[in-house]
């Protein structure tokens, strides 16, 4: 129905001459800004003007270079403006060309000068106050989302992030707390200026979004991404957005934090836009779904026991083994079907002829196949996340328990020296709330030997009085054996003198005599030592042998000039911490025995365990500020093995971001299905909108159905990977355990990701089925009632 | 006032990139309660019109008032609500809603309305008693022949008791005795109800038989 000349005549000249100048234009842009200093920085964020709008970038980015480089300012200054100036002649040009009005090639039909059709009159090509609402929606939301994140994470008050000095109290949450309501928040800002922008237009109004996102949305993440990038940039701005940079942080990458958090924020507009629409797009706002979904489960008829069973099975068990019991059960079951239509048969055969019949019609109908497909392909994405992410948090979650078994979850130390007064610490550091023990410590690095083997270890000073507050070391000794034995070395069991042979010859009782009086000719008692299970493997000794500790940093005088300080320990104790990295390189003294050796007055520092180790950072500050902060210091343990879980995370998040794409590609499969019921059913949208169903209905009818898909997808999958989760737990997949140092595969199963998984797949499958949802409501009326 | 005027309307296709024009200036004033019938020849434009008529497609110029009310002019939901409520359609086809019984497609248009499920159900069932079909009402479509699946289809455009019925043809692919008994039907509601009725036929004998009859023929319409 359209006629073969098209409204918009391009004129071509203009837009070839347009384009030609706006070139030209770029290019003096581009010999501007290369020719400064700044280049080299900027070059990166070249490949951003492949997005279509490099040069705003390409300004904005020598702009703050000029500004934080005094050094070298712009060699061609008219170069940049007659560039700029050139380069939006050209847009002008070839804005010019395509927007010329068509000539009327026709005279006037007898219908010249009737009443327009009412819509035509009323349309509108553009809607400024849209472009409004979705463009400011997306720079709120952003500003929001990092307000709140600053506001709430750190309690410092907006007006000293605008420069005031004024001291506000807010609220402190943990970080990751504090980034999941501002996302909230940020995401709500985004769908509701989604709502208001396309409930105004009562259109989608992709130009304006497109606009809006690009030119409002876009400045922020670039700024931050940049901020990584470019130290000036990082000086001007890093301090007063450090809470955002430290989330972001947490997953080893920022920028892809802030890209990730853009897409959600973009996610959500378009949710909300989509919401919009469907709600008020045409003239009222109505959120009720009875009657859509009433017909929407007609039309696929997923939540039926043997599509789901099928599909679930198919999930649990591979694709083979359900399919044979499949084709087994449906065999025999026709096999009886038919058995006993023929014996009903033999005394009514008219009955027989409509039950064979009936029979026959049971075959399954091509959409009824994809949409058993789609179901399976969003569950098996949503299988694969859950038990992916479900093994690797059980590998952090056994890291995690490791590393905070043998470490504390915080460490009070000075930036210099050592801490003397550690007990009057100790005193002000118990008054903090949320920190449930302290002991302090001393930590050094030295040598240690043994009669076979000699290994560089760290030895760390510890009070066994309290350490058990903080680590699980008393818990992780072997066979029974205690920490308290190191203040009673002379209970060790000696076995073995240092002059004995190791591959001695004789009775078991004559050793025991020997040892007894060679301890006894003994004046001194040597200090015990705990070390850990590896290192006593390689340093081939057990409980009761003696080793050599030599520290390089004291040294003694000795006839032939300094030589490294040595003493003799007797091992009391072997700990297994179950982290190879800890059982061969820690070992521990007495906390008195370690100031003698290293001439330290006092402690290193002080450990510290907290009631909630992801409050671990804010009650280290609070430590700090209890302490009256410089020359005080407190670390908490994600900041001292940093690299390692933002590794991990980053691995995660890159691992959930990949299995995604098997959800992104069931959800090409409901676009697909849906698309094929939009066209299969042309007739039957014609009559529910021939019978009074708005557009907005049949988008819900459809949008439904690719829901109902996500839906059961999603909770399919949820069955399944819980159910795999569950099996790995239970039954156990075996490691080995000299390579991992875990005897089988870990899981953990994290209500949050999991639901999130879930939810992901929901979305995305909702997303999928905006397109085809709103090709079916513009299907015409009388398009699918044409007499056939 | 008339119930529907339909003012100096215009309607084209553009077919190879030639117009055709199927509605040249129609202008014509129906009364409430009056049956009228619509004769032309095939590809006249006769569906064409009612489907401007019923707002199922909009005129390319002209107006169309529903009680002094520019229909055109209304928004998507109301244009939805009035096909809903002011509006029965009965087509050449059945167009009856495959997944669903007889007596749910009946009750269709009610559901659309958000009406309570059980008392749509109860009229659906008693206007399907009233066209005959009270022994069908758990069948599906398919399961009804051509005659059967033409009276569900009355009953549904019935359902909702609306001021104007338009049928297109609805006898159209049925045996003779048959497309009398829907005749009949169509004649019983207009005379019981006060319901407006547009009948397209081709039938000349039931065009006939209508108080009013019109006749499309060069995009125009007249008294015949």
């Amino acid at each position: 129905m359209h006629s073969a000349e098209r409204q918009t005549v391009y004129r071509w000249s203009f837009i070839w001459v347009g384009a030609l100048v706006s070139l030209a234009g770029f290019a003096l842009l581009g010999v501007a800004l290369t020719s400064s200093q700044a280049w080299a920085e900027a070059s990166p964020a070249l490949g951003l003007s492949l997005l279509g709008w490099g040069g705003l970038v390409q300004a904005l980015n020598a702009v703050l270079l000029v500004s934080e480089q005094a050094v070298a300012p712009f060699p061609h200054t008219g170069v940049l403006v007659a560039g700029a100036a050139v380069w939006l002649a050209g847009w002008a040009l070839i804005a010019a060309g395509v927007r010329r009005a068509p000539a009327s090639a026709e005279g006037p039909s007898p219908a010249a000068g009737a009443t327009l059709y009412p819509r035509l009159a009323r349309y509108r090509d553009f809607y400024w106050s849209t472009l409004g609402a979705y463009g400011g929606g997306i720079l709120l939301a952003e500003v929001v989302l990092i307000l709140l994140q600053t506001l709430l994470s750190s309690g410092v008050s907006t007006a000293e992030l605008s420069g005031a000095a004024k001291e506000g109290g807010g609220l402190t949450l943990a970080p990751t707390g504090a980034f999941a309501i501002a996302l909230l928040a940020g995401g709500m800002v985004a769908f509701i200026s989604g709502f208001i922008g396309a409930s105004r237009a009562q259109r989608l109004s992709l130009p304006e979004a497109t606009i809006g996102v690009l030119y409002l949305g876009l400045p922020i993440p670039i700024i931050l991404t940049l901020m990584e990038r470019l130290p000036g940039l990082q000086l001007a701005l890093g301090y007063r957005l450090r809470e955002v940079t430290y989330v972001a942080g947490l997953i080893g990458r920022p920028e892809l934090g802030y890209w990730l958090v853009f897409t959600f924020l973009v996610l959500a507009l378009v949710l909300g836009v989509n919401t919009g629409f469907i709600a008020a797009g045409s003239g009222r706002v109505d959120l009720k779904l009875g009657f859509e979904l009433f017909v929407a489960r007609r039309h696929v008829a997923v939540f039926r026991p043997s599509l789901l069973l099928g599909t679930l099975a198919v999930l649990m068990f591979g694709i083979i083994p359900p399919l044979l019991v499949y084709f087994i059960i449906r065999s025999a079951e026709a096999a009886v079907e038919r058995t006993r239509i023929r014996k009903l048969g033999l005394k009514d055969p008219l009955a027989a002829a409509s039950d064979l019949n009936r029979l026959k019609l049971h075959e399954q109908s091509p959409t009824m196949m994809m949409t058993a497909l789609s179901v399976g392909g969003v569950g098996v994405g949503v299988m694969a996340l859950i038990i992916v992410l479900s093994v690797m948090s059980g590998f952090e979650a056994d890291l995690q328990q490791k590393i905070l078994g043998t470490n504390a979850h915080a460490v009070v130390s000075k930036y210099a020296g050592d801490l003397p007064e550690y007990t009057k610490v100790m005193d002000a550091v118990r008054k903090v709330r949320g920190v449930v023990g302290q002991t302090p410590f001393i930590i050094n690095q030295v040598m240690i030997a043994s009669e076979g083997n000699v290994d560089g270890v760290i030895i760390k000073g510890i009070d066994p009085a309290t350490v058990g507050e903080v680590t699980d070391l008393p818990r992780n000794i072997l066979h029974g054996g205690s920490l308290d034995i190191l203040y009673t070395p002379e209970k060790i069991a000696h076995r073995g003198l240092t002059d004995e042979e190791p591959a001695e010859e004789g009775g078991v009782e004559e050793d025991d005599i020997i040892r007894r009086s060679g301890t006894a000719k003994k004046p001194a008692v040597l200090p015990g030592i705990v070390i850990g299970r590896e290192l006593a493997a390689s340093l081939r000794v057990v409980v009761g042998d003696r080793v050599n500790v030599v520290s390089p940093l004291g040294t003694e005088l000795g006839p032939s000039g300094p030589i490294p300080k040595s003493r003799a320990f007797r091992v009391a104790a072997i700990f297994y911490s179950g982290m190879y990295e800890y059982d061969s390189k820690f070992v521990y003294i007495l906390l008195k025995e370690a100031q003698d050796f290293f001439n330290v007055k006092g402690a290193t520092g002080i450990e510290l365990k907290v009631a909630d180790i992801d409050d671990a950072r804010r009650i280290a500050s609070q430590v700090v500020k209890a302490l009256g902060g410089y020359p005080y210091r407190a670390r908490d343990w994600g900041e001292m093995n940093k690299n390692l879980f933002s590794a991990l995370r980053l691995e995660k998040l890159v691992m959930g971001i990949i299995l995604s794409i098997i959800i992104i590609v069931a959800a090409g499969l409901i676009v697909a299905t849906v698309i094929m019921l939009v066209l299969e059913k042309r007739k039957e949208i014609s009559v529910l909108k021939a019978l009074g169903v708005p557009d907005g209905g049949i988008v819900k009818i459809f949008l439904a159905e690719g829901l109902q898909i996500g839906v059961a997808g999603g909770f399919l999958g949820l069955i399944s990977g819980l159910s795999w989760c569950i099996f790995i737990e239970k039954v156990g997949i075996k490691l080995d355990a000299d390579v991992y140092y875990i005897p089988a595969l870990p899981v953990r199963i994290e209500p949050v990701q999991t639901v999130l998984a879930v939810v992901i797949a929901v979305l995305v499958t909702y997303l999928a089925s905006i397109y085809p949802a709103l090709k079916a409501s513009s299907v015409e009326p009388v398009e699918g009632l044409k007499a056939e | 006032m008339a119930l529907l005027s339909i003012r100096n309307v215009f309607k084209s296709y553009f077919l190879h990139g030639k117009r055709i024009d199927i509605l040249r200036g129609v202008s014509l004033d129906i009364e409430r309660g009056e049956l009228v019938s619509l004769v032309g020849a095939s590809g006249a434009g006769k569906s064409t019109f009612l489907h401007v008529l019923g707002t199922l497609d909009a005129p390319a110029a002209g107006e169309v008032l529903f009680e002094g009310r520019s229909v055109f002019s209304m928004n998507d939901a109301e244009i939805a609500e009035f096909r809903n409520r002011t509006i029965g359609f009965v087509f050449q086809s059945h167009y009856l809603l495959p997944e669903f019984t007889a007596l749910e497609n009946v009750a269709m248009p009610a559901l659309i309305q958000r009406q309570d499920r059980t008392g749509a159900y109860a009229y659906a069932r008693e206007l399907l008693e009233r066209v005959g079909l009270g022994h069908r009402v758990d069948h599906r479509p398919g399961e009804l022949s051509g005659g059967e699946a033409q009276r569900v289809a009355l009953a549904r455009a019935l359902v909702l008791k609306p001021a104007v019925l338009l049928a297109d043809e609805p006898t159209g692919n049925l045996d003779p005795a048959t497309g009398e008994g829907i005749h009949q039907l169509l004649r019983d509601v207009n005379r019981e109800q006060g319901i407006t009725a547009v009948v397209v036929t081709h039938n000349e004998t039931l065009a006939r038989s209508m108080p009013r009859r019109l006749r499309l023929a060069g995009g125009a319409v007249s008294e015949a």
